[in-house]
């Protein structure tokens, strides 16, 4: 890993073992105690998808799936990864497919400059993966974590909203659903 | 003049014989796939290999003299490879320079580095660079800087008092950077025979755009090749070329600089910053890849403000309520140095917004402070205006007791009058802004809310419902006009077009991707113009090694300048095509037409040729005709001959509870015409985007200074409140579509207009809801404190008074 280059030129640091799932792959690192999961991701993995906006878990740019759930990956050490499976935004699209609700983002211009796009993405699947089928109005609250400079949030809504209509199974399971029980890890 | 109400239906002629126009059309982006699978290139998600990072320490101080800099610690850390101190960047660099100086102001000598003297807080003192950011950051607190701490100011009308603390002393003995005024006819005799005078002082907020992705910087040197290559997050990469080459002492030929995709700009990524510059001094002493990704806070601090100014403003008017002046003196905040664009001008150039105003002034007053620089912000200085004057509008209204909406109509600039030349020379080139207006009244039902008068609702709230006319000026004239003014850009964009074999188009802009669609829109005038496939046009952006000299991706300016070199481009491109084609068809270049991925013959479409085979011939120049040269590319310049003005009127309406100042937007109606529309659904989320970061400075954001310690005190994503999804009210959009008859294809600018109207609006509603009360509203943003403070009658608290009069400018005169 380049963490361990890295290191070697900072011996200060100090390195936690962890291992987890990313996007259905075991990933085995030797991450600095300090490094969040949206540096380790972006930097370690190269999935540069997940971007970073404030490091205060304001502004939801950072935005993945831990474990089922809506994480800001700038309020989480990538050590605590060890244990959990993480889903990015690389891992909506199915080869040279969008996911539906990329496509639904796409076809309802729901983004702009589009930096904030992931985190809304992630948002809304994680409300899939736990079974919820929200209305506009609770739709705008729960990506209210998410911020956008550029869109004005209502295509973002609509682009949402036509999704969940568009799927009234409902819960879109998690393809990588928790390697193991997430409360055995906190202990 | 043609006028459609609504653009996004409307069908367009089809002018080309079978084929379906691409402009004016709702084609999904070119740019989404990428942004939404997570493969957009942000210049941090730019990793080379071996790279370095970078961290800056920054003064505490709004104003501090640097006594003594000591880095060895820092430097000794395990992990760290270079150090920058104010010495080395002062022997290794020119001072940065400005892209648009304020006429009439001297140089203020700014260097990446501090330089004896900090003038604001967040101003780079010492740069490291490290194996990874935390060891970068870990060696930022071994760094031994002693400050002095320097009286200071932070409140824009304090700092011209005589007393005022002077920030760059050996330039200035006040801290007037510089003002300009400007106007035309006799405004002092129309308001000594006026019948009735109107004025307020109107204070602004210091907003910031705040991009989701901040500032950052890639530099790369090859020291053999001679070669800076410099990924970084602008609106302008040609011009971040030309700077670093000035500052670094580096020719232009040895430096590439790339913006892909960039995070949002809104303005403030315009021009070079410090730590552009400390990047590339790093990379060139260690040879080796640096980055730079400004955290938030650094963010906050470092990156360009905007907005904040002080506007004095009078309306003259006679008993039926026409105006027979106007008038607006202002002190505008630029913070502590002349960032690369400065302070909005336009506050001056359209001070009168859509009215018809023959005598008039405007004189601003560059101010210093010592908070971070002011720099561009989407609108430039219009929102600014539009609350003055349009608040005013309405307390005009009330004291002649006329309908606000009469009293617009009676003033506005009317399509017979234009072209028309307001008081600084700014020419209203085409419109129907009484429509708007009507169709805004309309809208929110102000015949039936007039009549219905002001009961409160069961519930103790009042119903108010305010307007905001606006113009907006989108685009700018000539490089003749520039020059008079000092800028160093140009007035033109720059494409260029190359065939491919096959069978597509690329296109080469110095444009960079910010969220303004331009690769979408670009294709989709050179698919139209040239007559092949939206999906066979591929723009490539941002990248001054590929793409032609241009300015770039500001002032609402792109369509309108570069959808001239677009079709002129796209015109060469085709011409030869045909060209070509004829000579393989075995017909004349006139009877070919190309359609689709084919040219073909206009009487006999069966035959045709593949665009594939007509670009092949070309680039192998293997079968062409007698006396054509090989090759398919060309590149076209173009220079608009002046501005376009897009216009509209927004409506609110609002509920307000008269206890407490609480209020809700109740309905918020648009009405708007940005000209000929190059693909609704493009217009239409500008506007909206635009509206949404107008709510912002309107109703809740606001960077507050502490006046005794001069810092910053809500420089977070915590305590800065941009609007939410859960925040904004329901925009109602209604556009018109006038061409406009100085542009290609008619287009007017998009990209700011929201920004305008939500803070005028809005207030005049709650205004008009309380006019029982006597409440008039002169501050942004409109909180239910401020309504609360109103109410109950306090007064503002006591300022120095905006004294100079057109009687005692220090310029003379300086023309816009």
């Amino acid at each position: 890993m380049t963490s361990a280059m890295r290191s070697a030129e900072a011996p200060a640091e100090v390195l936690v073992e962890t291992t987890t799932t990313v996007n259905g792959r075991e990933v085995r690192a030797s991450v600095p105690a300090r490094l969040h999961v949206a540096d380790f991701l972006r930097q370690h993995l190269g999935l540069t998808g997940t971007h970073v906006g404030c490091e205060q878990g304001a502004c939801g740019m950072c935005t993945v799936i831990v474990d089922g759930e809506a994480v800001k990956s700038c309020l989480m050490l990538a050590c605590q990864l060890d244990g959990r499976s993480v889903r990015t935004v690389e891992d909506l699209a199915e080869g040279d497919e969008l996911h539906g609700l990329q496509q639904a983002f796409k076809e309802e211009h729901a983004l702009q400059c589009g930096f904030c796009s992931p985190g809304f993405l992630m948002t809304a699947t994680a409300l899939a993966h736990q079974g919820c089928r929200p209305g506009r109005e609770e739709i705008r609250e729960e990506i209210a974590g998410v911020l956008c400079r550029c869109t004005g949030y209502d295509n973002v809504v609509t682009a949402i909203e036509r999704w969940f209509a568009e799927h009234p199974q409902g819960a879109a399971p998690d393809p990588h659903p928790a390697v193991t029980d997430p409360t055995a890890t906190q202990g | 003049m043609t006028i459609l109400e609504d653009p996004a239906t409307g069908a367009r002629a089809d002018e080309a014989g079978g084929r379906r126009r691409v402009i004016g059309t709702s084609q999904l982006r070119k740019e989404d796939d990428r942004l939404l699978r997570g493969d957009g290139r942000f210049t941090d998600d730019v990793e080379p290999a071996r790279v370095l990072y970078m961290a800056v320490a920054r003064c505490p101080y709004p104003h501090a003299r640097i006594t003594h800099v000591d880095a060895s610690a820092a430097a000794a850390l395990a992990g760290v490879e270079h150090v920058l101190t104010p010495a080395d960047v002062r022997r290794d660099t020119e001072p940065l320079t400005v892209l648009r100086p304020v006429p009439g102001a001297p140089k203020l000598p700014y260097y990446a580095l501090a330089q004896d003297v900090a003038t604001h807080e967040g101003q780079p003192v010492v740069s490291v660079v490290a194996s990874s950011r935390h060891v970068a950051e870990d060696a930022l607190e071994l760094l031994d800087i002693a400050y002095e701490p320097l009286p200071h100011v932070v409140d824009v009308l304090s700092a011209l008092e005589p007393d005022a603390p002077v920030l760059h002393p050996s330039v200035l003995d006040s801290n007037l950077l510089a003002a300009n005024s400007d106007g035309s006819g006799d405004p002092e005799a129309r308001f000594a025979e006026a019948d009735v005078v109107v004025e307020g002082r109107f204070r602004i907020n210091r907003v910031t755009a705040l991009p989701m992705e901040t500032r950052g910087v890639v530099a790369q040197w090859r020291p053999g090749a001679r070669e800076l290559t410099v990924h970084c997050s602008s609106q302008v990469p040609h011009l971040i070329r030309k700077q670093l080459a000035e500052t670094l002492r580096l020719d232009e030929s040895e430096i590439r600089a790339v913006a892909s995709d960039v995070g949002g700009g809104f303005g403030q990524k315009l021009g070079v910053f410090p730590e552009d510059v400390l990047a590339c001094l790093h990379a060139i002493a260690l040879r080796r890849p640096v980055k730079w990704a400004e955290d938030r806070a650094e963010h906050f601090r470092g990156s360009t403000h905007a907005r904040e100014s002080v506007h004095d403003y009078r309306i003259a008017a006679d008993s039926t309520g026409r105006i027979l002046a106007m008038t607006n003196v202002y002190a505008t905040d630029i913070g502590g140095w002349n960032s690369p664009f400065g302070s909005a001008q336009l506050s001056s150039v359209v001070f009168n917004g859509p009215y018809k105003v023959d005598d008039g002034y405007t004189e601003r007053r560059v101010t210093l402070t010592n908070k971070t620089p002011v720099g561009a912000y989407r609108g430039y200085g219009q929102p600014e205006v539009n609350f003055a004057y349009e608040r005013l509008m309405d307390q005009l209204a009330r004291r002649l007791d006329l309908d606000p909406v009469e009293l617009r109509a009676r003033n506005m600039v009317t399509p017979q009058d234009m072209p028309w030349k307001n008081p600084t020379g700014a020419v209203y080139d085409s419109g129907d802004y009484e429509r708007c207006l009507r169709m805004a009244a309309d809208a929110v039902d102000w015949a039936g809310h007039r009549a219905r008068g002001r009961t409160p609702r069961p519930d103790g709230r009042l119903v108010g419902i305010g307007f905001a006319s606006f113009v907006e000026r989108t685009g700018y004239a000539s490089a003749r006009f520039l020059a008079r003014r000092g800028s160093v850009f140009g007035a033109h964009e720059s494409v260029t077009l190359r065939s491919n074999r096959s069978g597509g188009i690329d296109a080469y802009t110095g444009v960079s991707t910010m969220g303004q669609s331009s690769e979408t829109a670009f294709a989709q005038v050179v698919a139209d113009v040239f007559g092949t496939d939206y999906e066979a046009v591929r723009v490539h952006a941002g990248d001054t090694a590929t793409s032609p000299l241009n300015t770039g991706a500001f002032a609402s300016r792109t369509m309108i300048a570069a959808g001239g070199a677009l079709r002129a481009a796209a015109e060469q491109l085709a011409a030869k095509t045909r060209r070509i084609a004829a000579w393989q068809l075995d017909v004349a270049a006139d009877d070919v037409e190309i359609a689709g991925s084919v040219a073909r013959v206009r009487a006999d479409p069966a035959r045709a040729v593949p665009l594939a085979t007509v670009y092949a011939t070309a680039i192998t120049g293997q079968g062409l005709p007698p006396e054509e040269e090989p090759g398919l590319e060309a590149t076209a310049h173009f220079e608009p001959s002046d501005a376009a003005y897009s216009f509209g009127t927004a409506a609110a309406q609002v509920a307000v509870d008269p206890q407490t100042g609480e209020f809700e937007i109740e309905r918020f109606v648009m009405v708007h015409d940005g000209g000929t529309v190059v693909n609704p659904t493009i217009v239409e989320g500008q506007v909206r985007g635009g509206l949404a970061q107008g709510f912002g400075a309107a109703l809740s954001e606001e960077l507050r200074y502490d006046a005794d310690t001069g810092q910053l005190v809500n420089g977070s994503m915590v305590d800065y409140f941009v609007p939410t999804a859960a925040d904004l009210p329901q925009v109602e959009l209604l556009h018109t579509e006038v061409p406009s008859p100085v542009t290609p294809f008619g287009v007017r600018g998009v990209g700011e207009v929201g920004t305008i109207p939500p803070g005028a609006a809005v207030a005049n509603a709650v205004c008009d809801a309380l006019a029982d009360h006597g409440v008039e509203l002169t501050a942004l943003p409109i909180t239910p404190e401020a309504i609360w403070s109103a109410l109950a009658g306090r007064p503002a608290a006591r300022e120095p008074e905006l004294t100079p009069t057109p009687a005692d400018l220090p310029d003379g005169g300086v023309e816009y």
